[in-house]
């Protein structure tokens, strides 16, 4: 690895890390809630 | 370069690693199945489908995280170099992997007659305006696309027609492909089944990768240049015979400091043939050797032995208190610079 690969690979990482944190918080926050369980039919 | 070494051409080493990581998969993908259908016995063939699809689709990210987590560990810890040397097999293998996952995927829209609804999704989705709900499939694929192009270029001919700057910048795409894979799993599966096992694994694996780049980063950070521009090595024995230490320089360049005997030499830690990280080589033959494909340079002056005319850079090197030091500017390729301790 070049010096420029080096540069190159220290600037893209970080970055990369922060916006996929941030996806991840956000996938992860948002969710839909659980479908409410289905109660038995009362009986007649 | 010498005539006869073949480190890590196809060898017996390279066939037995290839064997272990065969049998790897087979047993990830195996047991995922097993235990898969045992727990919740599949009722038709899609259900089969999509056992297949999980179990391809998480195998192919545990190889992706284990792919990006190699590089910093070697630099870590030297008992990771193997893997290191042997990566691109591995990186095709995970690519194979993950192509038999997006085929299940088809395989299953087609099993269930609706390759129609797999092709709107696609193209004509509304959703990828959304954040929730973004077509994950086609972030997949995008990293499917990432993964093919890496593995199609993955062989030393692509290494040699692209140049190495080339190559090496091309495949930092992993990377940009890693993150996507991490939000289509975070936008598919993640969404869809809601234990918790999930986004722990997907966090786990995501920030296993991060740790490990910021501790090898920090590590390197450890050895710069002091404000003389001399970089203190070590006491000459805790550089082991016939190998090297690499230390950096303020400006990152990679140094490889070789001991041979009582001789020490300081050289790039790039290869004048295709950037191969010399540093991780050895002494042979009474020359430095690269450990990707045996090409050889003398240590005293970086030059290749007759008849070949590669020259490296060198570095001059002094032991001051016992320490072993390198002057962090390089030397013209060619120079003489290295010393011969005192008996």
């Amino acid at each position: 690895m070049t010096r420029g690969h080096r540069r190159f690979h220290r600037m893209l990482w970080p970055v990369l890390a922060v916006l996929v944190a941030l996806g991840f918080t956000m996938a992860l926050a948002l969710r839909p809630p659980p479908e409410p369980p289905v109660q038995a039919e009362p009986q007649k | 370069m010498s005539v006869g070494f073949q480190a890590v051409q196809w060898n017996r080493k390279k066939l037995f690693y290839d064997g272990i990581l065969l049998a790897a998969v087979a047993l990830f993908i195996g047991t995922y199945m097993t235990v898969g259908a045992l727990r919740k016995p599949p009722a038709d063939m899609p259900a089969w489908i999509n056992l297949r699809i999980n179990a391809f689709g998480t195998c192919a990210f545990v190889m992706l995280t284990i792919i990006l987590m190699i590089g910093p560990a070697a630099r870590l810890d030297s008992r990771f170099l193997p893997l290191l040397y042997n990566r691109r097999h591995f990186g095709v293998l995970t690519f194979i992997v993950a192509l038999v996952h997006a085929v299940s995927v088809v395989d299953w829209f087609s099993a269930v007659g609706a390759m129609g609804d797999l092709l709107t999704e696609m193209t004509n989705n509304p959703k990828y305006m959304q954040f929730i709900g973004f077509p994950m499939k086609a972030l997949g694929l995008f990293g499917l696309t990432v993964m093919f192009l890496l593995a199609a270029t993955s062989h030393d001919f692509w290494l040699a027609f692209l140049t190495p700057r080339i190559w090496k910048a091309l495949h930092m795409a992993l990377y940009v492909a890693y993150g996507v894979l991490v939000m289509h799993v975070a936008l598919g599966v993640m969404q869809e089944d809601r234990r918790i096992f999930i986004p722990i694994l997907l966090g786990a694996s995501f920030a296993a990768v991060t740790l490990l780049h910021v501790a090898a980063a920090w590590r390197e950070r450890e050895t710069r240049a002091k404000s003389d521009g001399w970089i203190a090595v070590g006491p000459p024995e805790t550089i082991p015979d016939k190998c090297a230490l690499i230390v950096t320089a303020a400006d990152g360049e990679r140094i490889a400091v070789f001991r041979d005997g009582g001789q020490i030499g300081a050289l790039t830690n790039l290869c004048a043939h295709q950037n191969g990280p010399l540093g991780e080589g050895r002494i042979i033959d009474g020359c430095v050797t690269c450990p990707w494909h045996g090409y050889q340079y003398r240590l005293e002056d970086g030059c290749a032995p007759p008849p070949f005319t590669e020259k490296l850079a060198t570095y001059r090197v002094r032991l001051r208190n016992g320490v072993i030091e390198v002057d962090s500017t390089p030397l013209p390729p060619g120079t003489k610079a290295a010393i011969t301790l005192p008996a």
